[in-house]
């Protein structure tokens, strides 16, 4: 009996005091670890430096892009066999042709919504194009950097199209399904009040929820990003009336600029990854597209217009040190067009989304898509 | 035992460590002291991973605006965080207690039922009982609310009858507008419910006392009624009915159930009757033989010897066991948020999800059903001490 009690006394004792190291030996463990992490963040930041080389070398090297992109919005990122289409997905595959010569050696990397800072901070992915909206906060604490802002978004407002609303203000003494999301019921109250419009607003955490409430008139309207509308207003299942009995107001709640990401830190990758973009928009408006690009490149004479010729690599003696060679700017266009071809491809009036280009136009034309001078 | 009273007696011969004594108190000590060194450490661990994020961990954010609204509620979007919560929990027990009472009625009637003689009754008592208890709650919520909203007719098309309004944006029912003089009412009414009493206890003793018939319950009722009747006159009626009125697609006055609230209610109600209807079947049949054999020999009748001899044996049995479904009738009301009811944890959510922090949303809402639940086990367990046959 007394051996025993001893025993086990020992055995506890030992338990606790282990739990007791434990705890402190972690806490000491953790410390260095901690202080390892930031060095590993600092020499990361120090490496492209040294060898010049920073991500852009050791993707090339891989000869594969990590891009990571959305589970699944169609129009965006949508998975179709082994690899994903969409707007998001169309500028994963410029970028890989830029670098690496051909669109499709990318490895997708699908995030949710949550994983997604992480998998950049940590080098899971080495760009990020997954509809972020670009806000002071994250591009200052989440250490990621936002290159130019792709596609320019906002929450907006669907409704019946027989409900007799034209525009929110036509919306007092309604209920509103919120789709649960960052800011969603903050936008949509701050909306209402400045328009001194009365309303009920009813959240739901999951959309098909949602959907079906929205379906048996619980609510009046549903509010979520216009491009997630568009999407479901795409999709609108036709024993519900189909695609045509769903309107979106015009009504715009919230800016929400979506657009790439790369890890804090690298600005060689970054600029790689922020004129692959601008490619797309200066093409548009030099008129290049997917398929007229080779006939320009071959009739193009870089005398008589230098500008189209820069961009098309025929002038010789020009580099602007991005890292890539002369014709990358054609690969990207002749892999995923340009930014017209890429918003009417996937998003445009034409597709399921039939989303307008509205905001997302060229300067030219009144919209806010404007790429610097390629010189 | 030798052991121990030899380590007593030689108290001398045994080594410090070899003590039992000292070995126990060093046991729990170590114990302790390792919890304890748990505990800061996971708390140290994240307040400095949270602080390396930038993201705030104490709780002023309580009573910063909340700048959203909440379905049901005359919360406004300029109220403080903390109120919303409050709006929140008011919401998870406005189901948890209705639903409680709902349920502990629905399950003794369905338990008495799975033991009547009859095989249609016995028959139907039980297909609700497997049917209800074998779906998973959060599939019965979604199920409801459904129905609920397909089975209603839509805003345009609401039904108008004797007061109510019927619609899938809720059911509204009269109601009763409270106007200036409605709080001194309300303290009239408690003074007459307080006289009322005294009158019962009065009566009562007479009654000990002499043996007259007390008629309690007669004369309390009627001194509250007078009461009533003149603090009504007095006052000049404080209180107005309300009726709901459809005007577009908002209802004016009434009270309203949402839909949410009624899917929410009803799943609980229904699930949790189904398991006290089970408690209820088996303390029954637990209640020896003997007492209904005696009754049969009384000459009561079958509903006599229910509720008179076992049903009160029997619900003397269930009380611990119903206190359980009732803690868990209370937890399964977060279930609300697949349905988008506004109870605690639906707030914290849409707060963490515009802005505020999660670690501290959370744990409030943690802290808010654990102190519902704590209440409940406290109310339950007085209930069963109270229930319990005094013996003699």
């Amino acid at each position: 009996m007394r051996k025993r009690n001893v025993r086990l006394a020992s055995v506890a004792l030992a338990a606790g005091l282990v739990l007791a190291a434990c705890g402190g030996e972690e806490e000491a463990a953790e410390a260095p670890a901690e202080s390892t992490e930031s060095g590993s963040e600092e020499t990361v930041t120090v490496e492209p430096a040294q060898d010049g080389g920073s991500l852009l070398a050791a993707v090339q090297e891989r000869g594969t892009l990590k891009c990571g992109v959305n589970t699944g919005l169609p129009g965006f990122a949508a998975p179709e066999g082994d690899t994903y289409v969409g707007f998001d997905a169309d500028y994963c595959r410029a970028i890989a042709a830029a670098v690496l010569g051909d669109a499709e050696a990318i490895e997708w990397i699908p995030l949710s919504a949550s994983a997604r800072f992480t998998a950049l901070q940590s080098g899971e992915i080495d760009v990020l194009i997954r509809n972020t909206t670009w806000t002071a906060t994250r591009d200052g604490s989440e250490g990621a950097s936002f290159a130019v802002t792709t596609f320019y978004d906002g929450q907006g407002m669907l409704v019946d199209t027989d409900s007799g609303f034209d525009s929110i203000s036509d919306m007092a003494g309604t209920t509103v399904c919120v789709q649960a999301g960052t800011t969603t019921e903050l936008n949509l109250e701050t909306y209402f009040a400045a328009a001194g419009l009365a309303y009920e607003p009813l959240v739901f955490e999951d959309n098909d929820q949602l959907q079906e409430a929205y379906y048996a008139g619980r609510c009046d309207g549903w509010t979520s990003d216009l491009s997630q509308l568009a999407a479901f207003r795409g999709t609108w299942p036709a024993e519900q009336g189909g695609t045509e009995s769903v309107k979106i107001l015009s009504d715009v709640m919230s800016k929400e600029p979506l657009g790439p990401l790369t890890s804090d830190g690298d600005t060689e990758w970054f600029d790689v990854v922020q004129w692959v973009t601008f490619a797309t928009i200066q093409a548009e408006e030099f008129g290049i597209t997917q398929g007229n690009v080779d006939s320009l490149v071959a009739s193009t004479d870089p005398e008589a217009n230098p500008g189209i010729g820069r961009f098309l690599g025929l002038v010789a003696d020009f580099d602007p040190g991005l890292g890539l060679d002369a014709e990358w700017a054609v690969r990207v266009i002749q892999a995923v067009g340009n930014y017209s071809e890429i918003y009417e491809r996937n998003v445009g009036p034409d597709t399921a989304l039939g989303l307008p280009r509205g905001v997302n136009s060229l300067w030219t034309e009144g919209g806010l898509l404007y790429a610097p001078p390629f010189r | 035992m030798a052991g121990v009273g030899l380590s007593a007696t030689d108290a001398p011969r045994v080594a410090v460590w070899r003590d039992v004594r000292i070995l126990r108190g060093a046991l729990q000590v170590g114990f302790v002291v390792g919890v304890v060194a748990l505990g800061v450490w996971l708390v140290s661990n994240l307040t400095t991973n949270l602080d390396r994020l930038g993201i705030r961990s104490d709780f002023e954010f309580l009573g910063a605006p909340a700048g959203f609204r909440i379905l049901g509620s005359d919360f406004e979007a300029s109220g403080t965080i903390r109120e919303a919560l409050i709006v929140g929990i008011t919401n998870s027990i406005r189901v948890a207690v209705i639903g409680m009472i709902l349920a502990l009625l629905l399950g003794i009637v369905v338990g008495v039922a799975r033991l009547s003689q009859n095989w249609l009754i016995a028959r139907v008592a039980s297909g609700f009982v497997e049917l209800l208890r074998n779906v998973p709650p959060l599939v019965l919520v979604i199920v409801f609310y459904q129905v609920t909203l397909e089975v209603l007719p839509r805003i345009q098309d609401a039904a108008v009858s004797n007061g109510f309004l019927f619609s899938n944006r809720g059911v509204w029912i009269p109601w009763v507008t409270l106007g200036e003089g409605s709080r001194t009412y309300l303290a009239v009414l408690l003074a007459g419910l307080a006289a009322a009493i005294v009158v019962a206890r009065a009566r009562r003793a007479r009654f000990e006392r002499t043996g007259e018939p007390a008629r309690a319950g007669l004369l309390a009722t009627a001194t509250f009624l007078v009461v009533a009747g003149v603090g009504w006159l007095v006052l000049d009626p404080p209180i107005t009915p309300s009726l709901p009125v459809l005007d577009g697609r908002l209802v004016e006055g009434g009270a309203s159930l949402y839909p949410e609230y009624l899917s929410l209610l009803l799943a609980m109600v229904l699930y949790t009757a189904s398991f006290i209807a089970e408690i209820v079947r088996g303390s029954i049949q637990a209640v020896p033989k003997g007492q209904t054999e005696a009754a049969d020999a009384l000459g009561l009748s079958p509903g006599q010897r229910l509720r008179q001899v076992t049903l009160p044996q029997a619900l003397r049995i269930a009380a611990p066991a119903t206190g359980n479904e009732f803690l868990n009738l209370t937890k399964n009301v977060s279930l609300g948020v697949a349905v988008g009811y506004a109870e605690l944890l639906r707030v914290a959510q849409t707060a963490t999800g515009n802005g505020q922090p999660a670690p501290q949303s959370l744990s409030l809402v943690l802290l808010g059903y654990l102190t519902l639940s704590i209440i409940i086990s406290l109310v339950v367990n007085v209930a069963n001490r109270r229930l319990q046959l005094v013996e003699r």
